[in-house]
């Protein structure tokens, strides 16, 4: 089974995505939603997972609050704040843009 | 709002790190538990799954470090922990550290001192609105050379000046008067300035109100502002002090205004408390030299170009109305003030500065050689950190962290230093060097002293942080002594210990001329003596002595009276104290020039009016005719002393005694003497102005015969110590006129003394340089050479082991050491003969690059290296050879 890096600058797109879907989950949960929505794809490194979510913190888009597991485990719970929504559309129309692009170059080719 | 916010949580994640910490770990272990159960469902066995998640989860700490850094702190973690560690590394060598802080603290303290004085002087913006576009109205090319303008000058500038400036106002130094009807009499500082004065410096009385063109005409009433301390000392601040009067030299002064607190004129060295109004316009004798500033604000837009080509046609009427005062190619000429000031100021002060700074730079060469020394020692230690993963960066940061603290609690302790010595360095700043409010140590200079330490901090160990960091991991950890030093630090520290000397070289030869030029100048021959002599000045003023006649029968009584009192021998008067003064001179023809008309090329020479008895206090000898006698008088011929440079300048070979000159015949009517003089005798030479100014041609005119004796100096040779006859002048004249009492009460000496402050000043700062450069490069020689012989023992035992004498094994270690000093000298002395030009203007009668101070402080130097090679050189000799080689 082969799997993908995540094309860079994406994470934060794929993230705030999972949880704009899925509402409130923890870091395992967003990088197993991830692969599996990418159908065994794209997987997600824990060693950017996590700063990742943590720079996502910094900059207010997600917000964190302890919770537990359906087996009570105590976990750190991600949900999307009103900014992490207006950055998730700016993103998904930016990733778009691009995306256009290169598919037009492809097709030209 | 977004950034405040980021900010905040930023904020907040740092004052609970800890917690941050913990949560992110059981994060990590909830995911790796996840995980092991996902990969135990897909049917690992348990210690597999454990393995396999682990393993490609990578490094735990490294992820938590890297969502710790997400939060921007790295920076000031690591700084934190650069910190903590530099304090504990510093506490663990005391002895070290000791060291380095105290010969930092003398660097950064001293430059702390000189720095709050060169701010004061150079860099502290005038406090004046507008400061710049105030302008020193000035010209240049005229022929008596001076650096003043005369009311005429400023009076023709006027009428030109609606176009130009703002304002453009007069200042006249008038220096000190006589305030009485206030209790004792006093001296106090005044100055004129005329109704536009203040207003060009955007200056406003606090009360009452400025001059206007009214004041200071001959008829109008005198009126006179006060400075805001004289109104706080002398009328407590009264609120109603308008209109009340102050009696100066026997006149009362109408209060008019009081200046507000800020106000302060940098240009006078005492701060005038009474501000009287100039009389303008006023002709005086002379039209061209008035010894009054003009200070100019520019109006916004206009250049200076355009300021002095408006102002220098002015100057060419003048010179068709008094063709011998002014010359066709004077020009006006424009200096904003504030350069006028630091002008004034000359070069000594920033060349103290640079001085002060090399101590600086060995301070720096000396610690950086102990932290070189200390980094061979801590080189395993350097390698235990790279080998866990430091980089070369953390470890420099660390490295130089721990130079930088060194370096700020060396500049902290410095500015105890610097409080210490601030009131004794202040005690030899000249006070004629004007500088823009007090000397202190404010903000700005404490602001200098931080920096300069941090500076300071990154310079000395930098180079000792590049070296250490760049560790050879292997050798190091294998190496159980591991004492070899890193690569290239025992050349780094052979060149610092030379550049040691050679900079103390260099503060060595500076501190050598300049003490020669004081002590040249001390001994120079003066001319005359000034041991046993009491001076003092009296001033005479009001209706009392309101006549040449009256003056001169209070001199005649006087002198009569002090030369009667008991322990006093002899008593002179003269207008001007040689040495304390720059004394007035006078232009004269002679006889033969008596009848010219108009373009007379005059004689110029300086002209005292004396006492007969006056040379003969000073011991000045009479060298040819007959000194000044009773019958010198009012009513005789007019007669004239000259001294021999003039002597010789007008009649050289023949006798002048006989001659008659005429003193300011060539200004016409009004600047004329009614008669010429006789001369009757030739003394003499004597330095005048100062010790370090030739004697000028001078001549001398007996007190009765002039009308100029408002304010004189007397002189008395006194049986023992000048200051014990004090009481029986004073008495002598209370017995005369209580009102008249003497100021200005010195010995002779300590005139002269006072009149070589600037030598003093310059000699004894470089010399206080000097010596702290010579102590602590005497240290890093002796820190360098002793190291080496720790480092060669083996290699000394073995020649010794194969019989090497004692004396050879001193040889080796000495020439080491005199190899280090000889480089230094070389290269110093080198330095030392660029740098001369700079100093020049310090000496006086020593060249800069004077042969035998060079040699001289060479050798100093020399033997300032053997003698601090001999301890570690005793060392090397009494290396046991068998406990050298045992030691491998």
């Amino acid at each position: 089974m082969h799997r993908d890096e995540i094309p860079p600058g994406t994470l934060y797109l794929l993230i705030l995505k999972t949880l704009a879907r899925g509402g409130e989950l923890h870091g395992y949960e967003i990088a197993k939603t991830i692969q599996q929505n990418s159908e065994d794809v794209l997987q997600v490194e824990e060693g950017s997972l996590y700063p990742a979510l943590q720079r996502m913190l910094v900059k207010g888009w997600v917000k964190a609050y302890w919770g537990t597991t359906a087996e009570n485990r105590r976990a750190r719970y991600y949900r999307l704040t009103s900014l992490g929504r207006k950055q998730l559309q700016i993103e998904q129309s930016q990733f778009e843009r691009v995306i256009g692009a290169i598919t037009r170059v492809i097709e030209t080719a | 709002m977004g950034r405040i916010g980021e900010l905040w949580r930023r904020l907040a994640m740092l004052f609970r790190r800890g917690k941050f910490d913990r949560d992110m770990d059981e994060e990590i272990r909830l995911h790796l538990e996840l995980r092991e159960k996902e990969r135990a469902a897909n049917g690992f066995s348990a210690e597999d799954a454990h393995m396999n998640a682990r393993k490609n989860f990578g490094n735990a700490l490294a992820l938590r470090e890297a969502s710790h850094d997400s939060w921007g702190w790295a920076w000031l973690e690591h700084l934190a922990q650069d910190l903590k560690f530099a304090f504990r590394m510093l506490r663990k060598s005391p002895g070290f550290t000791a060291v380095a802080v105290l010969t930092l603290a003398l660097g950064i303290g001293a430059n702390t001192a000189i720095f709050s004085i060169v701010d004061a002087i150079f860099l502290r913006p005038l406090p004046f609105a507008h400061a710049d576009r105030i302008y020193l109205v000035d010209r240049t090319g005229n022929r008596l050379g001076g650096s003043s303008i005369s009311e005429a000058i400023f009076v023709a500038w006027q009428r030109e000046a609606d176009g130009i400036f703002e304002h453009l106002g007069l200042f006249r130094s008038i220096g000190t008067v006589k305030l009485t009807g206030t209790g004792e009499a006093e001296m106090i500082s005044a100055a004129g300035a005329s109704p536009e004065f203040f207003p060009a410096l955007g200056i406003q009385p606090e009360m009452g109100r400025n001059f206007n063109p009214q004041d200071g005409k001959p008829d109008a009433p005198h009126v006179a502002i006060l400075s805001d301390s004289f109104w706080r000392n002398r009328f407590g601040s009264d609120p109603n002090v308008l209109g009340h009067s102050v009696t100066l030299e026997g006149l009362p002064f109408t209060i008019v205004g009081v200046l507000p607190p800020q106000f302060m004129w940098p240009v006078e060295a005492s701060p005038p408390q009474v501000w009287l109004a100039v009389q303008v316009p006023v002709i005086s004798n002379n039209p061209s030299n008035g010894g009054r500033l003009a200070i100019g604000r520019l109006k916004p837009g206009v250049s200076l170009a355009q300021a002095e080509a408006a102002l220098t046609p002015a100057l060419g009427e003048l010179h068709h109305e008094f063709p011998q005062m002014f010359s066709p190619e004077e020009k006006a000429h424009l200096d904003l003030l504030h350069d006028f000031l630091t002008k004034g100021a000359g070069s000594a002060p920033l060349l103290l500065f640079g001085a002060v700074g090399l101590v600086l730079l060995i301070a720096c060469a000396n610690v950086a050689n102990l932290m070189l020394a200390r980094s061979a020692a801590r080189q395993r230690e350097m390698a235990v950190r790279a080998a866990i993963g430091a980089s070369r960066a953390r470890i420099v940061s660390q490295l130089l962290t721990e130079s930088v603290i060194l370096a700020v609690f060396g500049g902290g302790i410095g500015l105890f230093v610097c409080y210490a010595v601030f009131g004794a360095i202040l005690s030899f700043v000249p006070t004629e060097i004007p500088h823009i409010g007090a000397y202190k140590i404010d903000g700005i200079v404490l602001l200098f002293s931080f920096l300069l330490s941090v500076l300071t901090g990154i310079i000395f160990g930098l180079a000792p942080a590049m070296t250490a960091s760049k560790v050879d991991l292997n050798g190091s950890l294998k190496d159980a002594r591991a004492q070899s030093t890193p690569s290239g630090a025992g050349r780094i520290r052979s060149v610092l210990a030379s550049s040691e000397v050679a900079i103390s070289l260099i503060l060595l030869i500076g501190a050598a001329l300049t003490i020669q030029s004081l002590a040249r100048l001390m001994w120079a021959p003066a001319g005359f003596d000034a041991s046993n002599v009491l001076t003092f000045r009296v001033a005479l003023s009001g209706e009392k002595y309101g006549t040449a006649q009256k003056r001169s029968t209070f001199f005649k009584q006087a002198i009569e009276r002090l030369a009667a009192s008991p322990g006093i021998e002899a008593a002179g008067v003269t207008d001007t104290l040689p040495s304390l003064d720059t004394g007035s001179d006078m232009l004269f023809s002679l006889e033969n020039e008596f009848n010219a008309q108009g373009s007379t090329e005059a004689h110029d020479a300086d002209i005292r009016v004396i006492s007969p008895d006056y040379l003969r206090v000073l011991h000045v000898p009479l060298v040819r005719g007959r000194l000044f006698n009773e019958s010198d008088n009012a009513t005789n011929t007019p007669v004239v002393l000259i001294n021999q440079a003039m002597a010789k300048a007008l009649w050289p070979g023949q006798d002048p005694i006989g001659h008659r000159i005429w003193i300011g015949k060539s200004m016409g009517p009004s600047g004329a003497e009614p008669a010429p003089r006789q001369i009757v005798g030739v003394v003499a030479d004597m330095r005048q102005d100062s010790l370090a100014d030739p004697s000028n041609p001078a001549m001398y005119i007996p007190y009765e015969q002039t009308k100029y004796t408002d304010s004189e100096y007397f002189v008395l040779r006194t049986a023992r110590s000048p200051l014990l006859a004090v009481p029986q002048a004073r008495d002598a004249l209370r017995a005369i006129d209580p009102e008249t009492p003497p100021t200005q009460v010195s010995s002779m000496q300590d005139v002269v003394y006072a009149s070589v402050k600037d030598w003093r000043f310059h000699a004894t700062l470089l010399g206080i340089f000097g010596a702290l450069a010579l102590v602590i490069a005497a240290i890093g020689v002796y820190g360098v050479i002793s190291y080496s012989v720790v480092q060669r023992t083996h290699e000394i035992g073995i020649r010794m082991a194969l019989g090497a004498q004692q004396s050879s094994i001193l040889r080796l270690v000495i020439r080491q050491g005199l190899t280090l000093a000889g480089v230094g000298i070389v290269v110093g002395i080198g330095a030392a003969l660029a740098l001369a030009r700079l100093i020049a203007s310090l000496l006086y009668g020593v060249s800069a690059t004077d042969p035998l101070t060079f040699a001289g402080v060479a050798a100093l130097l020399l033997i300032v290296a053997v003698a601090a090679c001999y301890i570690p050189a005793r060392r090397a000799m009494r290396v046991d050879p068998m406990v050298a080689l045992r030691y491998e």
